[in-house]
C-alpha cells in the first residue's frame, strides 16, 4: 500500500528526515510514534503533498508520489492536527466544497457527503454552521472531509489532541470502525496506550529514521525480551555486582539506590540460573523480575537519550 | 463547465456577509447625493439665468467616474489582502492544498470573487452614470474605455493584494504592504519625478546664468516612465481626453519637463494599460508560487534519488 524508501528532508542544517524507510500494508492501522522533532509531521506533510522531500521515493497504491503529485493527493486523505473552519459555511456546504476540490460534484457529491456525515454521526448537523460545532464534532467533520474522495490511505496527525477523554474514545472507535471496513490508516499520536490498544502495526521514528517497526504483536514480544531485569538487592551489593559482571548474558548494569537494572539477553531458564547464582553467592535478593513491557517503556527505552540512572558496567562484545 | 470551487465557496460566503451590501450602499448613497446636488444646482441656475449649463453633467460624470476609480483602487486591496493570509490564519490553507485544488485555482478563485464585487459596484452605479446620457457629451466608446480602465485598475490592485496576502503570514502585514506599494505607485512615482525634475531644474538654473534658455530643456529623464505603472495617471489621461482638454495625452508626457516624442510617449495610454495588466499577471504568478508549498517543483529529486540508491546498493 505505502512504501517509503530513504526519504530525506532537511531544513537548513537540520535533518528532519534522514533516510526514512517505512512500509504499510493494505488494511493496516499503523501507529506512527516518535518524540517531538523526530520527523513525524514532516513525513505526514510530505505524504499529504504539502512538502517536497529532498530525496527518496514514496509509492502509494502503485502511484509514484515524486512523478504524480496530483495522483498522490487522490490517494491520500489528510487530517491535520489543527482544524480550521470557514465562517458562514454550513456543514453540508463545507463537505461539498471539499468534494468539488477533488472534482466530485452534483448528485454524486451530495450522496457521498450525506453518507459520510451519517458515518461520523453528523447527519443531523448538516445545516449547522461549521464554526458553531463543538471541537469533537469538528474533528469528526474533518475526518469525513478527508474521506470525501475515498482515499486509499488515511493519514492523521495527532487527531485526538485537544479532545476530552469521552470524545477521544468516540473518535478512536470511529477510526477502528473505518479500519475494520478495510481502510488503511496511518495515525500519529503521543497517546501511546491508545495506539497500543487500536493499532495493528507500529513504527517508531527518532531523529528522522525508523528505529523500530513491525506488527503490534511482534513489537510487544520484543518489548518483553528487550526489557531489563530488575533485581532488588537487600544486602551484599558488591558480590551481586561481581556475579553479574561475570555472567555472559549480562550486557549492561545500572543502579538506582538498591535496585539494579540489568540488560540481560538470556531466556527464562538463564534468568532462573542467574537468580540461583546470586543466592548461592549469599546475596540477599528481595526482588527479581523482568520490567513489564508496554509501548511507553519501549518508546522511552528507544528514544530517551538522557541516562537518569548511573551506568556502572557495559559489556561491549569484541572488546 | 466546472466552476472553480474556491470561487464558488467565496461567493457563497460573501453572499452571507454584510460587507459588500454595506460598501455598495455607502458608495451609491454618496453618488446619489452628489447627483442630486448637481441636478439641483443646474435647475436652480435655470430658474435664475434661464440657461442650462450642460457642462455640469460632464462634471457629474467626471466626479462619479473619479470616485468610482478611487473606490476601486483602494477597496480591491482591502478585499484581497486577507484572502490567502486569512486562510493561513484560519489553518484552512493546508487543508485546501492537500486536495487536488491547484495553487492557481486557489489564487484565481480569490481573484474572481473580488472582481465579482468590483463588477457589482460598477454596475450598481450605472443609474447615476446614466444621467450624463440625458444631455449627451459622452459616447459609448468613452464608456468602454472607462470600463477598460476600471477593469485594469481592479485587476491591478486586486492582484497586488493577493500577492502580498500570499507572501505575508499575517493579514495586517499583507494589508499594510499592499497599501504601501500602492501608495508608492500612485504618489511615489509622482514625487520621484517631481524631485528629479526639480533637481535638474536647480542644476540647470545655475548653468542658465551662463547659457540662456537651457532651463526649458530639463526634465525628469527616464523617471517619467515610472508613471506608466501609475493607474491614476492613466485614469487622468482618459478623463482629460473625454471631458477635458484634447491635448491631455501631450500634457501628461510633458508634466516634468519637455521632451521629444518617441513611440512610448506617443502611445502612452495603451502602453501604460498594457504594462499594468502585465504587472497584475506578474503579481498573480508570484502569489501562485508563494501559495504552492512545494514551490512549484515537480519531482526534481527523482532521477537524483535513483542515482543515490544505485550507488548505495553498490
Amino acid at each position: 500500500m505505502l512504501k517509503i524508501e530513504k526519504l530525506k528532508k532537511a531544513y537548513g542544517k537540520y535533518h528532519a528526515l534522514d533516510g526514512l524507510d517505512m512500509t504499510i500494508e493494505k488494511g493496516a492501522l499503523y501507529g506512527f510514534v516518535g518524540p517531538n522533532g523526530a520527523g513525524k509531521t514532516t513525513t505526514i506533510k510530505i505524504l499529504a503533498g504539502l512538502l517536497n522531500p529532498d530525496s527518496g521515493t514514496i509509492r502509494i497504491d502503485g502511484v509514484d508520489a515524486g512523478r504524480d503529485r496530483r495522483g498522490l493527493k487522490g490517494k491520500i486523505g489528510y487530517v491535520p492536527d489543527s482544524f480550521g473552519v470557514y465562517d458562514n459555511l454550513k456543514v453540508r456546504e463545507y463537505m461539498e466544497f471539499f468534494a468539488s476540490c477533488y472534482g466530485i460534484e452534483g448528485l454524486m457529491a451530495r450522496k457521498r457527503c450525506g453518507a459520510l456525515l451519517e458515518q461520523v454521526g453528523l447527519e443531523n448537523r448538516a445545516d449547522f454552521y461549521v464554526d458553531g460545532l463543538s471541537r469533537g464534532m469538528q474533528q469528526r467533520l474533518c475526518l469525513a472531509r478527508a474521506l470525501i474522495h475515498d482515499p486509499a490511505l488515511l493519514v492523521m496527525d495527532e487527531p485526538s489532541s485537544g479532545l476530552d477523554p469521552k470524545t477521544r474514545l468516540e473518535f478512536k472507535e470511529l477510526v477502528q470502525e473505518l479500519n475494520e471496513e478495510g481502510k488503511t490508516i496511518l495515525i500519529s499520536s503521543h497517546v501511546l496506550s491508545e495506539l497500543a490498544a487500536m493499532c495493528t502495526d507500529i513504527g517508531i521514528i527518532d531523529q528522522g529514521r525508523m528505529v523500530l517497526c513491525g506488527s503490534m504483536k511482534e513489537i510487544m514480544e520484543r518489548v518483553d525480551q528487550s526489557n531489563p531485569l530488575l533485581i532488588t538487592v537487600y544486602s551484599n551489593m558488591e558480590t551481586a555486582m561481581a556475579v553479574l559482571r561475570s555472567h555472559s548474558c549480562v550486557r549492561t548494569i545500572s543502579i538506582k539506590e538498591n535496585c539494579l537494572s540489568v540488560g540481560f539477553t538470556g531466556d527464562a531458564h538463564d534468568e532462573a540460573l542467574l537468580l540461583q547464582q546470586l543466592v548461592d553467592a549469599d546475596v540477599l535478593v528481595n526482588g527479581f523480575s523482568r520490567m513489564q513491557g508496554n509501548l511507553e517503556s519501549l518508546f522511552m527505552q528507544i528514544t530517551d537519550r538522557e541516562d537518569k540512572e548511573v551506568l556502572l558496567y557495559e559489556n561491549k562484545p569484541g572488546l | 463547465m466546472r466552476i472553480n470551487p474556491v470561487y464558488k465557496r467565496e461567493v457563497t460566503v460573501s453572499s452571507r456577509s454584510a460587507r459588500i451590501p454595506v460598501i455598495m450602499m455607502v458608495f451609491n448613497s454618496i453618488l446619489a447625493l452628489v447627483a442630486f446636488l448637481n441636478m439641483y444646482s443646474v435647475t436652480a441656475q435655470v430658474k435664475v439665468t434661464a440657461e442650462i449649463q450642460y457642462s455640469s453633467f460632464l462634471d457629474l460624470y467626471m466626479f462619479v467616474a473619479s470616485l468610482e476609480f478611487v473606490m476601486l483602487l483602494f477597496i480591491m486591496p482591502a478585499l484581497t489582502s486577507g484572502s490567502i493570509s486569512g486562510e493561513r490564519e484560519r489553518q484552512t490553507l493546508e487543508l485546501l492544498l492537500s486536495t487536488k485544488a491547484t495553487p492557481w485555482e486557489i489564487v484565481t478563485g480569490k481573484l474572481m470573487s473580488s472582481m465579482n464585487s468590483m463588477v457589482l459596484l460598477v454596475v450598481s452605479s450605472f443609474p447615476v452614470m446614466a444621467l450624463v446620457f440625458v444631455y449627451g457629451g459622452i459616447t459609448i466608446k468613452d464608456m468602454g474605455l472607462l470600463m477598460l480602465m476600471y477593469g485594469t485598475v481592479a485587476l491591478f490592485s486586486a492582484s497586488l493584494g493577493i500577492c502580498f496576502s500570499s507572501i505575508c503570514r499575517r493579514s495586517t502585514m499583507a494589508t499594510a504592504m499592499s497599501y504601501g506599494v500602492l501608495t508608492f505607485l500612485i504618489a511615489g512615482t509622482f514625487v520621484i519625478n517631481y524631485f528629479v525634475a526639480s533637481m535638474a531644474s536647480m542644476g540647470a538654473a545655475g548653468y542658465a546664468n551662463q547659457m540662456e534658455g537651457i532651463t526649458s530643456q530639463v526634465n525628469s529623464g527616464v523617471c517619467l516612465y515610472l508613471l506608466l505603472l501609475n493607474p491614476a495617471v492613466s485614469f487622468y489621461q482618459i478623463m482629460s481626453g473625454q471631458a477635458g482638454s484634447r491635448e491631455a495625452s501631450v500634457s501628461v508626457t510633458q508634466w516634468f519637463g519637455s521632451r521629444s516624442p518617441n513611440m512610448v510617449l506617443d502611445a502612452w495610454l495603451p502602453v501604460s494599460i498594457g504594462l499594468q495588466l502585465l504587472l497584475a499577471v506578474l503579481f498573480l504568478l508570484i502569489a501562485v508560487r508563494a501559495v504552492d508549498p512545494t514551490g512549484g517543483r515537480r519531482s526534481r529529486h527523482e532521477p537524483k534519488t535513483r542515482g543515490t540508491h544505485a550507488s548505495g546498493k553498490e
